[in-house]
């Protein structure tokens, strides 16, 4: 029986041998593949197959996937996190430029230029082309407004249009996903290698990762991804797509299911879209809105207190804002100067002769008073700059130590998941031995079967 | 331990770095600035607003002060002139007061009186830019009339305000001085006063000429101490200027402290970057030369 048994356990060990090759082979054609984590062959000894057997072969007991489920989680998470600050970083930075002190035409330096254009007209309160330079001045400072929430609004429309790109891109992958989970627990059912399924997954939840975030739960049937606050993304088999639907303020909210997700994906280059359309550029519409409002309504109730050098009471200078219905939403798009004449400027007081300039030191004061919400103009733009400026450097520097921690995290993926081909050449070497170890095995046998079978020969001449 | 066989990530991740950290460093070297963005260092940008803003009004107050010292020192040369004339008056009644004169000659010095009270009324009319420069805040019209009942007397017909003029931070001078602090006073009204003498030399009547030339002496005394108001003010002005150019100095040093980059570091984080960017390059090439493939048959 040995000989025979030799045999078998050779054919045994060529067939391991090329198990682990085709396994090295793969490895090294996927070196370089996303999501691809590196598999060995795990070998055992089989069992002897009767009793007093001396030769026990090799099994193939299975092909493992080197893959580390949490560390990917993590990597996930964090690429959600540097996606969502790279993305509002990069949202925003068309919008602050607006802002910047060097930026001509800005509200702060057509402001100061009004100001500037007034504290000309105190020193010749009557001359026809000083108060023409108040007006075109203030002109200036309604253009700035108007230009400036125009930016405002097109940076929040192209994160509109974003986040509907994202949502369609989102869930093209959930139903990728969905399949793919599918597979995967058909293939487990059937006792089946799920690996290159599983590669594909992870390739799929990290390209995710990046649209937004999201929580998984293993459950029997697969994967399930759920929103940060519980909604269902893909359950088993199944993807829940994500929809679009117009709110009030005439942008698209993001639905999961019916239940509205937007605000609670705060992750990805959507989440990104969602918080720099919803909060930032949203805070900072009304913010201009305000401000607009009210340094027009300041200048305004000035003006109306004097005479303008007609010895007419002074007509507001700038419209809107409406005092009547004292709301400033809108003010920074539509505000205009109302005058058509320099010489309604109203430069003097009421019932003052009409060279006097009392009234324009009262509008000069405006400079210096708190009539922005509790700041002077100045300080209410540069409030303005600060925070958007702030907002970026922060996004800025969370995406860099984000990614950081990604870069560790992702060295930390490779030596556990990595494909080297240092290794896989030293174990196709390893395997190539085992093999021609087992053929030389076989051709032995061969040999001693032979000088066997020529003992009983009635012909040894033949 | 197992090492991360996929080096290329690390290496493209530094190659980033290196590289951002030179485009930073030649951008501030081109521009001079360190920050260019609100978001490269929003404290400074938002200091930086309100320098400008700061920087603004010195400038402006800088400007209105020489528009101003324009008008004054036309009104203080037209003072001059005012004062130059009614010294002739004074001593032209001097003149007729000793006696010694006939009614012709003094006819003759009445002419002249009437004369200079006639320039002094062109004087005390006189605009600058379109403004009347002894009206008050009245610009109506001339400020001075002569009535139209009793051709000799001249009226004030613009008013006793100031206008103010802002030259710096909660500062402000006066800008005009109404002629009615000037040559209408009451008690030394430069018109009365002439028009006063030329009567009285037309009298004849040396009492009435010497107490008409007093009049005119006081008047100009008047228009004298009134012209204080103009040097004066001149003065604060000029020395207001040469505080706000030291102020705009010192703006300009604050504002190059908030955003002004620092050549000799930018060039230095420049040559760092460079050379750390080569050295990553170089690594890069050589690491991936070789692998176990190359040593085997």
């Amino acid at each position: 029986m040995g000989l025979t048994s030799d045999l078998n356990v050779s054919v045994q060990s060529l067939l391991a041998s090329t198990t682990a090759m085709d396994v090295t082979t793969t490895n090294m054609a996927n070196m370089n593949t996303p999501g691809y984590a590196r598999r060995r062959v795990i070998l055992e000894e089989s069992t002897p197959s009767g009793s007093g057997q001396s030769s026990t072969g090799v099994d193939v007991k299975t092909i493992q996937s080197l893959r580390d489920s949490v560390l990917d989680l993590s990597i996930n998470a964090n690429n959600s996190q540097q996606s969502l600050n790279t993305t509002i970083s990069t949202a925003l930075s068309a919008v602050q430029v607006v802002f910047s002190d060097t930026a001509s035409g800005s509200i702060g330096s057509t402001m100061d230029s009004f100001f500037s254009s007034l504290q000309q007209l105190s020193t010749s309160p009557t001359s026809g082309s000083l108060r023409s330079n108040v007006l075109t001045a203030a002109g200036n400072v309604a253009s700035a407004f108007q230009s400036t929430a125009a930016v405002v609004t097109q940076a929040q429309q192209q994160a509109d249009q974003s986040v509907v790109q994202s949502t369609s891109q989102a869930n093209s992958l959930l139903q990728q996903i969905a399949a793919t989970n599918a597979q995967i627990t058909t293939a487990q059912n059937t006792g089946q290698s799920s690996n290159s399924d599983q590669d594909q997954l992870s390739s799929l939840l990290s390209q995710l990762s990046s649209i937004m975030d999201y929580q998984t739960v293993n459950s029997s049937d697969g994967l399930t991804l759920t929103t940060a606050n519980g909604a269902p993304l893909v359950v088993g088999g199944k993807a829940y797509a994500l929809t679009n639907q117009v709110n009030a303020s005439g942008y698209n909210d993001v639905y999961a299911g019916g239940t509205d997700v937007t605000a609670t994906i705060q992750g990805g280059n959507l989440g990104g879209y969602l918080q720099t359309r919803d909060q930032t550029l949203s805070t900072l519409s009304s913010q201009l809105d305000q401000f607009a409002f009210q340094f027009a309504t300041a200048v305004n109730n000035v003006q109306t207190a004097g005479s303008d050098a007609n010895g007419n009471t002074g007509a507001a200078l700038f419209n809107p804002p409406d005092t009547t219905s004292g709301t400033a939403t809108g003010a920074a798009s539509s505000i205009a100067v109302a005058l058509t004449d320099g010489s309604q400027i109203a430069a003097a007081a009421t019932g003052a002769a009409t060279g006097d300039s009392s009234n324009l030191t009262n509008m000069l004061n405006l400079q210096n008073q708190t009539i922005i919400n509790g700041n002077t103009p100045d300080d209410a733009f540069s409030n303005l700059t600060f925070d958007i400026g702030n907002t970026i450097s922060q996004a800025t520097s969370s995406a860099t130590a984000t990614g950081n921690i990604l870069t560790q995290l992702t060295n930390q993926q490779g030596s556990i998941e990595g494909v080297s081909l240092d290794e896989e050449s030293s174990n196709l070497v390893l395997y190539q031995r085992s093999y021609e170890a087992a053929a030389k095995i076989i051709s032995t046998v061969d040999t001693l079967m032979g000088n066997i079978l020529d003992m009983g020969a009635v012909n040894p001449g033949y | 331990m197992r090492v991360n066989p996929n080096y290329s990530n690390d290496m493209v991740n530094l190659m980033d770095q290196a590289q951002q950290a030179e485009d930073n460093a030649a951008q501030q070297l081109s521009t001079g600035r360190r920050v260019n963005l609100p978001s490269d260092d929003p404290a400074a940008e938002a200091a930086m607003i309100g320098e400008n803003s700061r920087s603004a009004s010195v400038d402006q107050y800088t400007a209105n002060s020489d528009s101003l010292k324009d008008v004054l020192n036309t009104a203080n040369s037209t003072l001059n002139s005012v004062v130059t004339a009614l010294q002739r008056a004074v001593s032209l009644g001097t003149e007729g007061a000793n006696g010694t004169m006939n009614q012709t000659d003094l006819d003759s010095i009445a002419q002249e009186v009437s004369n200079i009270k006639s320039q002094m009324l062109s004087l005390a009319n006189t605009s600058y830019a379109g403004q009347y420069l002894f009206g008050g805040t009245s610009n109506t019209g001339a400020p001075y009339v002569t009535d139209t009942a009793d051709p000799t007397q001249v009226d004030y017909v613009g008013n006793s305000q100031q206008n103010k003029v802002q030259i710096g931070t909660g500062l402000s001078v006066a800008s005009n001085l109404p002629g009615s602090s000037i040559f209408s006073q009451s008690g030394a009204n430069v018109f009365d006063a002439l028009q006063s003498l030329v009567s009285a030399l037309q009298s004849g009547d040396s009492a009435a000429i010497g107490t008409a030339g007093t009049s005119v002496s006081n008047a100009l005394s008047a228009v004298d101490t009134a012209q204080v108001f103009y040097g004066t003010t001149v003065n604060e002005l000029t020395s207001n200027e040469t505080y706000l150019s030291q102020e705009k100095v010192n703006i300009a040093t604050y504002q190059n402290t908030l955003v002004s980059a620092d050549t000799a570091t930018a060039a230095t984080q420049m040559t760092q970057a460079e050379t750390a960017l080569n050295a990553t390059l170089a690594a890069a090439a050589k690491v991936s030369q070789v692998s176990l493939l190359d040593y085997l048959k």
